[in-house]
């Protein structure tokens, strides 16, 4: 087992880790655990933040914190899951500037709240044609109805 | 002088040689250069009414002033630059067609004349209330501080040559006389000073900094539209043809004989050449070129033209 | 006068290129149009920095709300008469953006357009032919 694995596994008890290749780990953390874990990688381990990924899923809103091994060539990705109705997951941002703008995104489009994020406002929709609390990308977003026409 | 009467002088600053003969020769030597510039870069170029084309289509249309810029200067501004280089059209062909007649300190009127249509841009710029073109501005202010030094060090050379007279006249006479100021170590140095500075007056790349496009967004002119726009084009045109005549003139004999198109021909293919192999200098590069490379070659141009060489 | 305007902007339609949201492979195709290998100087088209400047405005990409306002105010600093030509297909019709939540319609429903070049990307060649004809029909 690699000693990344090894050494997040020992932090961390709870993580369920799937390796869809060698070189591509998927890591499950629980909700209040992901700051320990991060942390853990990026600063023990040397990983950087390579991106965030937001997804609406059956079981909740889920977010991705993928970081690269960059010696080895190897991805470690945290996933995060929260309920529909309370989806907030701490925010990474005071310590890992990299997550900073893409938290403000997925806050934005998909409803995910990050508390302790130093500047949560809106970054990629109009600042004049477009009410906030709307999120289209999730699933159950009308497009087509009258929530989005202009 | 009788040709100083009142309808004579009128004649010579409007017609000829001043800005009907001038603009047009100009934005004619403007269709060169992009016609150089395209056979550079193995492609056609534009026809040769294509200046002429820029500068009518520009007249007529809309001249837009933005809304808190201080309009008089920015509609007078571009009208200083136009009015010096009638002025200096007259006083170039004067003296080279009457040098008998030329004044003392003619020299340093020339120079001075030639310090206002930079002086026009800047104006022009800071009227417009766009911080681009105050960074334009600041920009072209600070390459006029490079390229001043080493010019007048470079015209320094010439004075020397003619034991002190500040004439243009008396240049003119002492090269047809005893062969161009070119002809000699010093002039060479100094004249290869003023083209490389003529470079700089004109705006052409590596000297391009203050009408950047890429970088500012035209700098300088970003504000401008319609016909002032036109009448600073027509004075860069006007400065495309007047300062490589003043290059002949004062260092490579004056036009004396027929030869001196040729030359003028080849000083203008210079600066287009110049200008279509070299990219953009940074403004910082700029100063320290002038200053301390031209400026210490045209120390050592004036000390051996003292010395006699 | 008017045919003397008309022919001097014929013969000089100096270009701004308003990239609004596109996804940038007709400003690529933009810029490729520019170089010398197609050498629309022999037009007279010049790319020029300000949008003072310019007599035509290239406009690509979808607009969206957020570039909407901007693009406008382009529009309106442009001195008159000025063409408006739509690069690529995303301005005649949003193309695969049409259901997006942030696409808000092709551009003649805000701006007055005198051409549109459709393609994704258009080759260069179409790009010319499509100036050529917008400025034939001055």
């Amino acid at each position: 087992m690699r000693e990344a694995e090894a050494g997040l596994r020992a932090l961390v008890h709870e993580v369920e880790v799937y390796e869809h290749n060698p070189k591509r780990l998927y890591i499950r953390v629980p909700r209040e655990r992901i700051t320990d874990a991060a942390k853990y990688l990026h600063r023990e381990r040397g990983m950087r933040l390579s991106t965030c990924t937001g997804i609406d899923t059956r079981d909740g809103l889920e977010v991705l914190y993928h970081f690269s091994e960059d010696s080895t060539g190897t991805m470690y990705t945290l996933k995060v899951l929260a309920p529909k109705d309370d989806p907030s997951i701490e925010s990474q941002a005071p310590w890992l500037p990299a997550a900073d703008w893409i938290e403000r995104e997925m806050h934005e489009l998909l409803g995910i709240d990050f508390p302790g994020h130093p500047n949560l406002v809106p970054l990629l929709t109009s600042d004049t044609d477009w009410e906030q609390g709307r999120y289209p990308l999730r699933r159950d977003y009308e497009r087509r109805s009258e929530q989005h026409e202009e | 002088m009788s040709w100083f009467s009142g309808w004579w002088l009128a004649f010579a600053f409007i017609v000829f040689p001043g800005f009907l003969f001038s603009s047009t020769v100009g934005l004619a030597l403007t269709w060169v250069d992009r016609l150089v510039s395209a056979r550079v870069q193995w492609r056609k170029g534009p026809p040769a009414y294509q200046p002429f084309a820029d500068v009518l289509k520009l007249l007529l249309k809309e001249t837009v002033v933005p809304a808190g810029a201080a309009r008089t200067a920015f509609l007078l501004a571009p009208i200083i630059g136009l009015a010096a280089m009638c002025v200096t059209a007259v006083l170039l062909f004067y003296v080279n067609f009457f040098p008998h007649a030329s004044f003392v300190g003619d020299i340093i009127v020339l120079v001075y004349l030639f310090a206002l249509p930079p002086l026009a841009t800047i104006v022009g710029a800071s009227a417009s209330r766009n911080p681009l073109s105050a960074v334009g501005a600041s920009r072209e202010m600070t390459l006029y501080l490079g390229y001043e030094l080493p010019f007048l060090l470079a015209l320094v050379v010439p004075i020397v040559k003619t034991g002190g007279a500040i004439r243009l006249g008396d240049f003119v006479l002492m090269q047809q006389a005893g062969g161009p100021f070119l002809y000699s170590v010093s002039g060479v140095i100094a004249a290869l000073i003023v083209l490389i500075c003529i470079q700089a007056k004109l705006g052409y790349p590596p000297f391009d900094i203050a009408e950047a496009e890429q970088e500012i967004m035209s700098g300088v002119l970003i504000e401008y539209s319609g016909a002032p726009l036109a009448v600073f084009r027509i004075t860069k045109a006007m400065m495309f043809f007047l300062m490589p005549l003043f290059l002949v003139t004062v260092f490579w004999g004056g036009l004396g004989n027929w030869w001196a198109i040729l030359k003028f021909l080849l000083i203008v293919v210079l600066l287009v050449l110049i200008k279509n192999t070299n990219p953009r200098l940074k403004i910082d590069h700029a100063l320290r070129f002038f200053w301390f490379i031209l400026g210490v070659l045209g120390i050592a141009a004036v000390v051996l033209a003292f010395v006699g060489l | 006068m008017k045919d003397v305007r008309i022919w001097g902007l014929k013969r000089s339609p100096w270009v701004y290129h308003v990239a609004a949201a596109s996804c940038n492979n007709c400003d690529i195709e933009i810029l490729e149009l520019l170089t010398p290998r197609y050498d629309v100087e022999r037009f007279g088209i010049v790319l020029v920095g300000s949008p003072r400047h310019a007599d035509a405005l290239l406009v690509t990409g979808v607009i969206n709300r957020k570039s909407l306002p901007r693009v406008l105010e382009v529009y309106e600093q442009t001195p008159k008469p000025c063409l408006v030509i739509g690069v690529g297909t995303c301005t005649c019709n949003n193309h695969i953006f049409r259901n997006s939540y942030n696409a808000v319609g092709p551009y003649d429903k805000y701006l007055p357009m005198s051409a549109y070049i459709p393609g994704c990307p258009p080759k260069p060649e179409a790009m010319i032919l499509g100036v050529v004809k917008a400025l034939s029909k001055l």
